[in-house]
């Protein structure tokens, strides 16, 4: 009894103070951004990253010494970490890095006192190593190993951390200092990859594993809760206070028109409090989703709906009923999609034979000439790829326009096939690997149907399935596809990382599935990794493009362009390429 | 009660072979599964990678000894970390089984429910024009795939231009709204999806057990039909029912329904054991492996401890 006087007490005071006096002002609402993707990051360790859902999340958790502007196309390179661009030698070998001020991790308990500590030019170190230590099986060794004075040995003697490389040190809190083999200008790229990006030594050795399911980074946002389903972030309110410059982000006001940013001019992000992120892979239920007002926001439209939302693919439009409530972007991505050879293949690879050679070229170069990229592009693309010969895409800065398209020659095939003497019995059978699923059998029988137009028995074109891309990528990876058809993300946005496809010592199981090897190729790729970009890079990629196309290594190429859309009210230029991810931080939600 | 703990103690101990053999043909099958080194070592990995990589998932090692190894971890039920995200695979479980379990189970007892109601109408008017409807309904229902009544589903209940009741997709159990709101479409999709299979079973079953000779007897003492189907039959079909209903919970626990996860973006076991298998995830599929057969250990023996306690002829025979 005398309980229950007590708690009507202690409401009647409650009503009076609510009553009476200024009540506390109610919390603005939390602005939220709903996002989708359609996959899934398998973890959320940085040293991971290598995929573009995982990148996204990466580059949203932690900081990287470099970033790449918001809206510059082709790509640029900005300080963001670090306080400025690297400080660099005469001779191209060591850089000086000095990290800004104040910058902390978010809260934690694995800090004294849960406060997050200063990020520290040691944390750097770290980050770069620790994808070189046996237990932390990290996928970013490919961009430091052989570059770094010291790196190499530091791993064979046991990687231990309390004693970096030569090359790789702290010259105090906030300096960090690399010192090369030899020059390698694409450095600064590999250091704004989600792959670099800084991690605190004692939350990895704290959390171990599940370091991938709690991360502990300096960035834009900091985890709520991860699952399969989906990842919530909050906004990291530790995060330096940094306005965009819209301008100094490659601002163009007739690209970008229409897309609001101009109101976010001078504002200090990130400009959401949360950031809900959906995985998503099934197209329908993205679509319905998507088109409620309260749910989704954004989504990449897959091509096959394409024709039911576009009126228009050029220039872009909508139809009415979705152009008034949703923003489109078309984007092209920093990748190559390619029918490629395995060159060790003794039916149609290089022997050193020269006689057997221009044979096995000239067939080559036939499927080269029977294939019908518009009407590829057209059937899986929803008309929207670029197609383009040879690997530099049209993303890069040494993209040379004046190349022109690879054109279908079935005329042209057939002679050329006669002319080295082959014929309908002499061809040899072709296996075309492909993952497992109907599309990839699609492109199959598309690929079977132009190589019959030439006159390649119908019988001696068979497609050998994997139950997974796993499957599939291994294959090619231990040179067991013979044709073979692959999509490259290309992971920093510069002509090496295209290149590094077709460089000898690549070969599989390394990037290079194609195992091309040519003297000539490697020599210039040697040379022109350690140029800085300008004309004569530039003259050397071009070169080596036009070995690429003459030796007919692949069906070369078509870069994929990506349909955004969002609803109105939200104000971003979204972008999904694996060198970007940086974008989230500046989204506005009205 | 003692008795029916007893039997089911003695049939766990018994199922100890099928446990074994289960381990042994689900480890084969786990060897063959993808290659997760070359995925984890990352897109530009050289051999060297590829190798160290290979080493720490301890796919060195010989089969035999990875064999007892997984046998180890069967006996300590540790199963380490996933392989893709880290995280420990027992604290994986634990999160996503529940979720699993409250997202299907009550779509499966409404499936049941109305087929078991909708099978007694067929068999009390068997052969009628309502038998016609309702079999051609449940052969719709079977032709028809579960991702048509999900999509049809979400069209209905959830789009913007159908009746925009409930949410397209996602999962929120914090309170008992957010989970009705979130359960609702999911559950009438399962229900619905599931419905016609039980129909027809159910009614199969009611119409085999009509032509019993007791049922001949008490409609031969005047009983009316329908008093004889729920007061005779029924009773008589609660084990073959039962069974029916226990097989089916380690299949709601540890698969879940893929479809109805992935669809509406419940984050559950069904959805995780779907990217093991595809991503060669190994301690995962371990760990389900694992579950499922202690789950079906577990429900065998249940289901014929209670077919014995409900029906004592058995133990004569």
């Amino acid at each position: 009894m005398r309980t229950r006087s007590a708690r009507t007490g202690i409401l009647l005071l409650g009503l009076l103070a609510g009553c009476g006096g200024d009540a506390p002002p109610a919390a603005p609402p939390l602005k939220v951004y709903r996002h989708s993707e359609d996959g899934a990051p398998a973890s959320l360790d940085p040293a991971q990253a290598s995929t573009v859902h995982a990148v996204l999340i990466a580059r949203s958790l932690y900081d990287t010494l470099y970033a790449y502007r918001y809206l510059a196309r082709p790509y640029v390179l900005k300080p963001n970490l670090a306080e400025a661009m690297p400080e660099v030698s005469a001779d191209g070998r060591v850089y000086r890095i000095r990290l800004k001020a104040g910058v902390r991790f978010v809260d934690d308990a694995v800090f004294a006192g849960g406060r997050g500590r200063s990020v520290t030019a040691q944390d750097a170190v770290y980050s770069i190593l620790r994808h070189f230590h046996p237990d932390s099986r990290g996928q970013g060794a490919w961009a430091w190993r052989g570059r770094i004075l010291g790196l190499d040995d530091w791993q064979r003697a046991g990687a231990d951390f309390d004693r970096p490389p030569e090359g790789l040190r702290a010259l105090d809190a906030r300096t960090l200092e690399i010192r090369l083999l030899q020059p390698y200008p694409r450095l600064v790229h590999t250091l704004a990859l989600a792959l670099a990006a800084v991690v605190p030594r004692e939350a990895v050795e704290r959390y171990g594993r599940e370091f991938g399911v709690h991360p502990v980074g300096s960035g834009p946002f900091r985890l709520l809760s991860f699952d399969s389903a989906r990842a919530v972030l909050a906004r990291n309110e530790q995060f330096r206070r940094e306005p965009l410059d819209l301008a100094a982000e490659g601002f163009d006001p007739v690209r970008h028109a229409g897309l609001g940013l101009e109101a976010l001019d001078g504002r200090v992000s990130p400009f959401v409090d949360r950031v809900l992120i959906d995985w998503v892979p099934e197209p329908a239920a993205r679509w319905t989703s998507f088109n409620k007002a309260a749910e989704i926001q954004y989504t990449v439209l897959p091509p096959s709906q394409y024709d039911a939302v576009l009126a228009a693919r050029e220039p872009l439009a909508l139809r009415p009923e979705y152009a008034q409530r949703f923003v489109a972007h078309a984007a092209l991505e920093n990748s190559l999609v390619y029918t490629s050879f395995n060159l060790e293949d003794a039916a149609i690879g290089i022997s050193g034979d020269p006689e057997r050679d221009a044979r096995r070229r000239a067939l080559r170069c036939a499927i080269v000439k029977a294939f019908d990229w518009p009407a590829r592009n057209a059937r899986f693309y929803g008309g929207l790829g670029r197609v383009f010969s040879g690997a530099l895409t049209p993303s890069l800065a040494e993209f040379d326009p004046a190349l022109p398209a690879p054109a279908r020659d079935v005329k042209g095939a057939r002679a050329l096939l006669a002319r080295h003497g082959w014929t309908a019995q002499s061809l040899p059978a072709l296996e075309h690997a492909i993952p497992g699923g109907p599309l990839y059998r699609d492109m199959h029988e598309q690929l079977a149907g132009f190589l019959i137009d030439i006159g390649w028995p119908a019988g001696k074109i068979r497609a050998r399935s994997y139950p997974s891309f796993g499957d599939f990528d291994r294959a090619t990876r231990q040179k067991r596809a013979q044709l073979f058809t692959r999509a490259s993300h290309l992971d920093v946005p510069d002509a090496a990382a295209a290149m590094q496809l077709f460089y000898g010592p690549y070969a599989a199981p390394g990037p290079n599935t194609s195992n091309y090897r040519n003297a000539e190729f490697d020599r210039l790729y040697e040379r022109a990794a350690m140029l800085p970009p300008g004309a004569e890079r530039t003259a050397l990629y071009r070169r080596m493009n036009t070995l690429l196309i003459d030796d007919c290594v692949g069906v070369l190429a078509l870069a994929r362009t990506h349909l955004h859309l969002w609803h109105r009210g939200v104000r971003m230029l979204p972008d999904r390429d694996s060198a970007n991810g940086f974008w989230l931080r500046y989204v506005a939600v009205d | 009660m003692r008795d029916f703990a007893a039997r089911v103690l003695l049939r766990l101990l018994g199922a100890l072979p099928l446990l074994l053999g289960v381990s042994l043909v689900s480890f084969v099958l786990m060897a063959l599964a993808p290659d997760k080194s070359y995925e984890l070592a990352g897109r530009a990995a050289g051999t060297e990678e590829i190798a160290a990589m290979q080493r720490a998932l301890g796919y060195d090692a010989p089969l035999w000894r990875r064999y007892l190894q997984f046998l180890g971890e069967i006996a300590r039920l540790d199963f380490g970390h996933a392989l893709s995200s880290g995280e420990r695979v027992t604290t994986l479980l634990a999160r996503t089984a529940p979720v699993s379990l409250a997202a299907t189970l009550p779509g499966f007892v409404l499936g049941h429910a109305l087929a078991l109601a909708a099978a007694l109408l067929a068999a009390r008017w068997a052969h009628t024009l309502l038998d016609r409807l309702l079999t051609a309904a449940a052969s719709l229902g079977m032709s028809l795939s579960l991702v048509v009544v999900v999509i049809a589903c979400q069209a209905v209940f959830s789009a913007s231009d159908g009746l925009d009741w409930f949410p397209v997709r996602g999962w929120d159990a914090s309170s008992i709204g957010g989970y009705l709101r979130h359960v609702a479409v999911p559950t009438t999709a399962l229900a619905l999806g599931g419905a016609a299979y039980n129909l027809r079973f159910y009614r199969s079953l009611m119409l085999t057990e009509l032509e019993a000779p007791y049922v001949r007897l008490a409609r031969a003492y005047g009983e009316a039909p329908g008093s004889v189907l729920l007061r005779q039959v029924l009773p008589n079909l609660w084990p073959a029912i039962a069974t029916r209903l226990l097989y089916s919970i380690p299949l709601l626990i540890v698969s879940g329904s893929l479809l109805i996860e992935s669809y509406f973006g419940i984050p559950g076991l069904g959805r995780l054991t779907y990217e093991a298998a595809t991503g060669g995830d190994q301690p995962v599929l371990k760990a389900v492996v694992t579950l499922s057969a202690l789950l079906f250990a577990l429900t065998l023996s249940l289901a014929d401890a209670f077919s014995r306690a409900a029906d004592p002829r058995l133990e004569l025979r």
